[in-house]
């Protein structure tokens, strides 16, 4: 429909126009890879920065904080590189990749979606609905053999997770319904009705103990096996190097498929990958369905690796999902980039937590989390402005000798 | 002669009676009153009656889709559907828990969760119409309900509390209105940064301020309001008689908003802002100022739902994340109401009613519990995906303006 | 006949990055005058017109009212000064009512309140003292097109305007409504408003205009009364005599028809018919040019062609098979090929290499991919073939399509298109915004493609362009064709018909 709504002045096509071809998150997309790594690593910086300021206010000193967090993390492990998880360093290495491997997973879910131009807020909510298939399907089935009984429990949790993502891309799809809201929506639903799953007299929860809201465990067979450290102790388990794998795989599938290439056209501009053939419904409907696939491995990976069960109480207490969101945008949506900011914010959430008891500094570890909080709003605050502070000066330069339209 | 006829049926009132979107209403109604049936004060036992009044229901939804109305029409037949389904359950329970469960101070209850809803709403309702998508309601409401218990307690009283709780929400909606308005940042991006760095802060100064988990008590909260006769009649009294200060505030909020948004100049200019504000740029209307007033102002008010949630309902205590998620019905409220006050308020009773259920039957029936929590979210799925109505932001809401 | 100039423009001159828009230009408008403002595209009637409304800076000149010079920062100034502009696309909110439309920002108040009986009755006041009927209470999302022109105009005249500028008024109108302006325009004049009336449509101007002035190129060429003008001597004015940039071409032996549209018929969103009835073939080894001034329905003619709009009547036959394009997939497959009016939006995917914009259509498809594995070599390869052959500077098969120039842009476009060999090829627009060396490409191209047995259609709103590459040029007005040129060219008699000479505006 050649439609024009605004009288653009002439010579200069406006950002906004410019911005109106493509949707919101295809533009954050567009200008997040003209950043380069500089922008990222900025960002990153800059928001460690004011939380130390933070930090520093409340009268506790940042920088030894900031080390605590680092060796909490296991990152020193750099300097005595070592197998044996019994040192300290390497056990807090194991912990952090831990993290890392689910963070990567939702990273992906938030970053798929985004190369599609969609905003996947729901990863929360699809993980959690991958954590509670995989620990239906790994406690049933007892008595299967491993292989089979793994790959049930993960490929089921992904396809659900796929599935619970899959109705927000079909709304959009069909009835045009925003997936920020319906994903949100999705999201506290999947809250409930695992409340629901595990609470007194849930389907899913405890068979031997009744009085506890909390799941059943998985069976032995449908467990991940532990490559690092002791299972006992929640060593880290296969699951990391699928995870590593998810990265390739994501990679792969956007620049060597042509379904990537559909869902990279759709995601930059509708208009001209409709024109070129494109379903744009079609795959505004994948993308979502990839994405939730993606969370929903990391639901079955965390299950099977080494929660084992799940509870009420477990629930409020992650906030993986949305870490998620934070890792996409920092990562600029890469392969390479959310990998990178999935073992930042990894170290991050384990260090903080764990780092702050044993370390020197006089920060709570209670404190601490909620420094991760504010860290990682600040670096998603910024990462929405600091587009726009490159754009201005950036783009600026690039529109200005295109354009010459005749005047009327 | 049919001239009569016709001249009679043609003013608006008996056409709008025609159109089958009235039908389609009357539908949902008797959907919900197929419900409500089974339930005191009615509280039929048969399950004959709420079957009756359900198919009744369904029925004209499905009269009112083949009439074009589709959307409605099947949304008024599930409507139907559901209400016989929730009424033949309440016919199962016993009487003693039905009377435990619904009561009049089941009223005062809804009231009291609608609350909070109703100011994110309004809130809400104000930054859209102005044309900024404010998903940081959440982590304004949140930064009210610490500080406002913070501030009361420091201060001695629980004015100075939603004093201090509404400038923490302003200030971090003026922080969130400078990324969205001036930088022109993506607003989801913005909202969804605002929601983690209120949780931080809250959690962080918390601990900071309070070292343990709990504010210390006899904190000055927000007083009820005790309508004298009222307060002792049998049913009112529980219902209505004892009402927080906050709850009438926000009846009265609701009110004013309606009047301010659609009487008043600066509500016209608001919208205009929301719907084309290059048109409004182009008669002299300062978009940016609009906006700005707008976003800060629907901070204000999601923190003082905040302050209530914490100092009046809550007791004059605070825990982590203590909003769980009320920034989003509050948005799902204003979504569901279709950006309108009065629509909002209906919305949030809606849901406000819908979790003091889940609360109550939280004892007799985990899982009938656990469908009454979900059942906000499930709606304003449904209202977006337009079953019920369209459902029609303004036009501009959520697309950064540049100023040409 | 109050001989009292209201507005004076000295020498205005406003340059854009390469253009000159307004060239020294002149411009005065008398108390109670209707002047219009002739010229064609490119010529700076709006650009001139945006200065005065303060939307524009001049780079020099100045501006005199009622005498004294002015100076408007924005356009709330030259509302305060009593100038009102009615844009060609209203800056209006569909979901308020007319009412609200029109007193918002001046609103009147009750307290604190807005009275909206105050302005319904005012508004109803302006209604019936100028003719212009409309509803006060009716949402604007409910009312036509030249109801919103109304609703446009009173604005203005709420605001206290005295002079109206009108921006192409009837591009939008229905000839019945073009008339109830005129009508309305009449009585505006009568209460002494001064009317400046910006157009390309001769019959129009002859009709309603006191004095009119014609620009061409960013110049004023001459202001001339309406009695004593004709159309040929505006037509005259407003094309000139200037020598074309012929391509040097072998002259056209067409082959068989390759494209066949019969009676087509296309009506737009709002409902007003764009294309009323045209009919045209297009033979291999020719090029048909389309030549017409903007929004005479050309573009929805493309649109519908090309599959991106929907055809209301009429047929289309691609080599003798007939088609109903329902989506630009089948008109692709047919073996139609688009060079789109809009290259950044509808042509390439600027965030894509050039590589990935050339297999837009075919990614799907072996060479370039296989059971959807994509083999991104195979693209390179090809990208650089078509890099040479069309010489397209500014990056390789990997460059972003982003960062190329517009002329370079196009190349890909284009090159992508023809290279799928298609039978009928469309172009639209090809050289818009492009340098001079770029058109020259182009152009070339386009004459080998028909010798290469194509059949292609050219639309231009720049007719130098039409007339130079077109074997056969059909005129398009108010979405009929006005006329058939086959041979040597009549430039004067083509800019005629394209001015609608002839055709009066339709009486009630």
């Amino acid at each position: 429909m050649s439609n024009e709504e605004h009288p653009t002045p002439p010579a200069e096509q406006t950002e906004e126009a410019k911005a109106d071809i493509s949707s919101a998150a295809g533009r954050l997309a567009v200008k997040q890879r003209a950043g380069g790594m500089i922008v990222p690593v900025v960002t990153a910086l800059f928001a460690f920065l004011i939380g130390g300021l933070v930090v520093l206010g409340t009268g506790h000193d940042p920088l030894s904080a900031y080390r605590d967090i680092f060796n909490g993390a296991g990152l020193n492990w750099v300097f005595h590189p070592t197998t044996d998880i019994a040192n300290t360093a390497a056990y807090n290495l194991s912990q952090t990749l831990l993290q890392t491997t689910t963070l990567i997973l939702c990273g992906l879910a938030v970053a798929f979606a985004f190369r599609c131009g969609m905003f996947n807020i729901g990863g929360q909510g699809q993980y959690f609905i991958g954590l509670y298939v995989a620990n239906w399907l790994g406690y049933s089935f007892q008595g299967m053999a491993r292989l089979p009984h793994v790959l049930i429990a993960v490929v089921g949790a992904t396809l659900a997770g796929a599935a619970w993502a899959g109705i927000a891309g079909v709304l959009k799809a069909t009835v045009g319904a925003h997936e920020v809201i319906t994903t949100i929506m999705l999201n506290w639903i999947a809250i409930w009705v695992g409340e629901w799953l595990f609470g007194d007299g849930g389907p899913l929860q405890n068979a031997a103990n009744k009085t506890v809201p909390i799941s059943n465990d998985v069976a032995g067979s449908a467990q991940l096996p532990v490559f690092w450290g002791q299972q006992q102790l929640q060593g880290l388990h296969v699951g990391f190097f699928v995870a590593i794998a998810a990265l390739v795989v994501f990679s792969l599938v956007l620049n060597r498929t042509t379904l990537g290439y559909e869902v990279r056209a759709v995601g930059f501009n509708p208009d001209a990958a409709a024109y070129g053939g494109i379903s744009v419904r079609k795959n505004l409907v994948r993308a979502m369905a990839i994405s939730g696939a993606f969370a929903g491995l990391a639901g079955a990976l965390d299950m099977l690796g080494y929660l084992y069960h799940f509870g009420q109480s477990d629930i409020p207490a992650t906030q993986v999902g949305f870490l998620g969101i934070a890792v996409a945008l920092l990562g600029r949506n890469t392969a390479v980039g959310v990998g990178l900011a999935s073992l930042l914010f990894g170290a991050l959430l384990f260090g903080t937590t764990h780092g702050l008891q044993s370390g020197v500094s006089t920060i709570d570890p209670a404190l601490a989390s909620n420094l991760t909080y504010i860290i990682q709003g600040l670096v998603v605050l910024f990462v929405g402005a600091d587009l726009l502070v490159l754009s201005i000066w950036g783009w600026r330069k690039k529109l200005r000798p295109k354009h010459r339209e005749a005047t009327a | 002669m049919s001239g009569i006829w016709t001249e009679r049926l043609d003013n608006p009132v008996s056409k709008r009676l025609r159109d089958p979107a009235s039908t389609g209403y009357v539908a949902i109604g008797l959907g919900v009153f197929a419900a409500f049936l089974a339930i005191p004060p009615i509280e039929a036992r048969s399950i004959v009656w709420s079957i009756l009044v359900g198919i009744v229901a369904t029925l004209l939804g499905i009269w009112t889709a083949t009439r074009g109305r589709r959307r409605l029409g099947y949304g008024a037949a599930v409507a139907g559907l559901i209400g016989m389904g929730l009424g033949i359950l309440a016919t199962r329970s016993g009487t003693g828990n039905l009377e435990a469960v619904f009561n009049a101070a089941l009223i005062a209850q809804m009231f009291a969760f609608a609350t909070p809803l109703v100011f994110g709403a309004i809130a809400g309702m104000f930054s859209e119409r102005s044309g900024v998508v404010n998903i940081g309601l959440e982590g304004m409401m949140l930064m009210g309900a610490f500080w406002g218990v913070y501030g009361a307690d420091v201060g001695g009283s629980w004015v100075v509390g939603l004093i201090v709780g509404a400038a923490a929400g302003g200030a971090l909606a003026l922080l969130y209105a400078y990324f969205a308005i001036h930088l022109r940042a993506d607003q989801i991006v913005g909202g969804t940064a605002v929601n983690f760095l209120a949780l931080g802060i809250t959690g962080y100064f918390f601990f900071q301020l309070y070292h343990g988990n709990y504010v210390p008590t006899g904190v000055s909260t927000i007083p009820n309001v005790r309508i004298p006769f009222v307060a002792d009649s049998h049913f009112l009294g529980p219902a209505i008689g004892n009402l927080s200060l906050m709850i009438w505030a926000g009846f009265g909020l609701v009110i004013v908003s309606y009047f301010v948004i659609f009487k008043t100049p600066i509500g016209l200019r608001i919208r205009a802002c929301g719907e084309h504000p290059r048109a409004a740029d182009t008669v002299g209307i300062n978009v940016y100022a609009v906006r700005y007033g707008c976003v800060i102002l629907s901070g204000i008010l999601a923190a003082l739902g905040g302050v209530y949630l914490s100092d009046g309902f809550g007791g004059g205590s605070f825990n982590d994340n203590m909003t769980e998620g009320r920034g989003f019905i509050a948005l799902a409220a204003m979504i569901f109401g279709n950006w309108r006050p009065f629509g909002a308020f209906g919305a949030a009773l809606l849901f406000g009613l819908s979790s003091a259920i889940a609360l109550r039957l939280q004892v007799y029936s985990p899982s009938a519990s656990t469908l009454f929590n979900v059942l906000p979210y499930v709606l304003t799925l449904i209202a977006v995906a337009g079953v019920i109505g369209r459902s029609v932001p303004p036009a501009a809401d959520g697309r950064p303006y540049k100023k040409q | 006949m109050a001989e009292e100039l209201v507005l004076e423009m000295r020498g205005i001159r406003k340059e854009f990055p390469g253009v000159l828009a307004n060239d020294r230009v002149d411009l005065d408008v008398r108390r109670g005058e209707v002047h219009a403002l002739l010229g064609e595209n490119g010529a700076g009637k709006s650009t001139l017109m945006n200065i005065l409304y303060g939307l524009y800076r001049p780079d020099a000149g100045e501006i005199l009212l009622h005498g004294k010079p002015v100076s408007f920062g924005s356009a709330r100034d030259a509302i305060q000064a009593g100038i009102g502009m009615v844009h060609q696309h209203f800056m209006l909110i569909p979901v308020m009512t007319v009412a609200e439309n029109i007193v918002l920002g001046v609103e009147p108040r009750d307290k604190l309140f807005l009275d909206e009986r105050a302005a319904e009755t005012r508004v109803r006041e302006l209604s019936e003292r100028f003719g212009l009927v409309v509803d006060p209470t009716a949402l604007v999302s409910s009312i036509t097109v030249g109801q919103e022109q109304r609703v446009e105009i009173l604005k203005a005249l709420f605001r206290g305007a005295d002079i109206l500028i009108l921006d192409e008024p009837t591009a939008v109108l229905t000839p019945q409504e073009a008339h109830e302006l005129f009508e309305i325009v009449r009585s505006l004049k009568a209460d002494g408003k001064s009317i400046i009336f910006i157009s390309h449509k001769l019959n129009e101007v002859l009709e309603i205009a006191d004095r009119i002035t014609v620009l061409r190129r960013g110049r004023k060429i001459e202001t001339v009364p309406r009695e004593g003008a004709t159309e040929p001597s505006l037509a005259r004015a407003m094309v000139g005599r200037e020598v074309l940039l012929r391509v040097d071409k072998p002259p056209a032996t067409p082959g068989d028809v390759l494209l066949s549209v019969r009676d087509l018929r296309v009506i737009d969103e709002r409902g007003i018919p764009k294309v009323r009835g045209i009919s045209f073939d297009v033979r291999a080894n020719e090029i048909v040019g389309i030549a017409g001034v903007d929004g005479n329905g050309q573009s929805e003619l493309i649109e519908a062609i090309t599959g991106l709009r929907r055809i209301d009547g009429g047929t289309i036959e691609v080599a003798g098979q007939p088609i109903i394009p329902r989506s630009p997939r089948e008109m692709l497959d047919a073996g139609v090929g688009h060079i789109p009016e809009d290259r950044q939006r509808r042509g390439l995917v600027l965030e894509f290499s050039i590589g990935e914009n050339v297999a837009l259509h075919d990614y799907a498809k072996p060479p370039d991919s296989k059971w959807g594995w994509l083999f991104p070599q195979r693209m390179i390869e090809r990208a650089r073939r078509l890099i040479k052959e069309f010489d397209v500077r500014g990056g390789g098969p990997e460059t972003r399509a982003g960062g190329l120039s517009g002329g370079n842009q196009q190349k890909v476009v284009v090159a992508r298109e023809v290279d799928r060999d298609p039978k009928v090829l469309i172009a639209a627009q090809p050289t818009r915004g492009l340098d001079v060396g770029a058109i020259e490409f182009l152009h070339r191209r386009l004459v080998a493609e028909r010798d290469e047995g194509r059949a292609i259609l050219l639309v231009s709103l720049e007719l130098d362009e039409v007339l130079s590459l077109s074997d056969k040029v059909l005129v398009i007005y108010e979405g009929e064709i006005a006329g058939e040129h086959v041979g040597e060219f009549s430039e004067h008699q083509i800019g005629l018909e394209m001015l609608g000479v002839g055709k009066k505006t339709e009486a009630a």
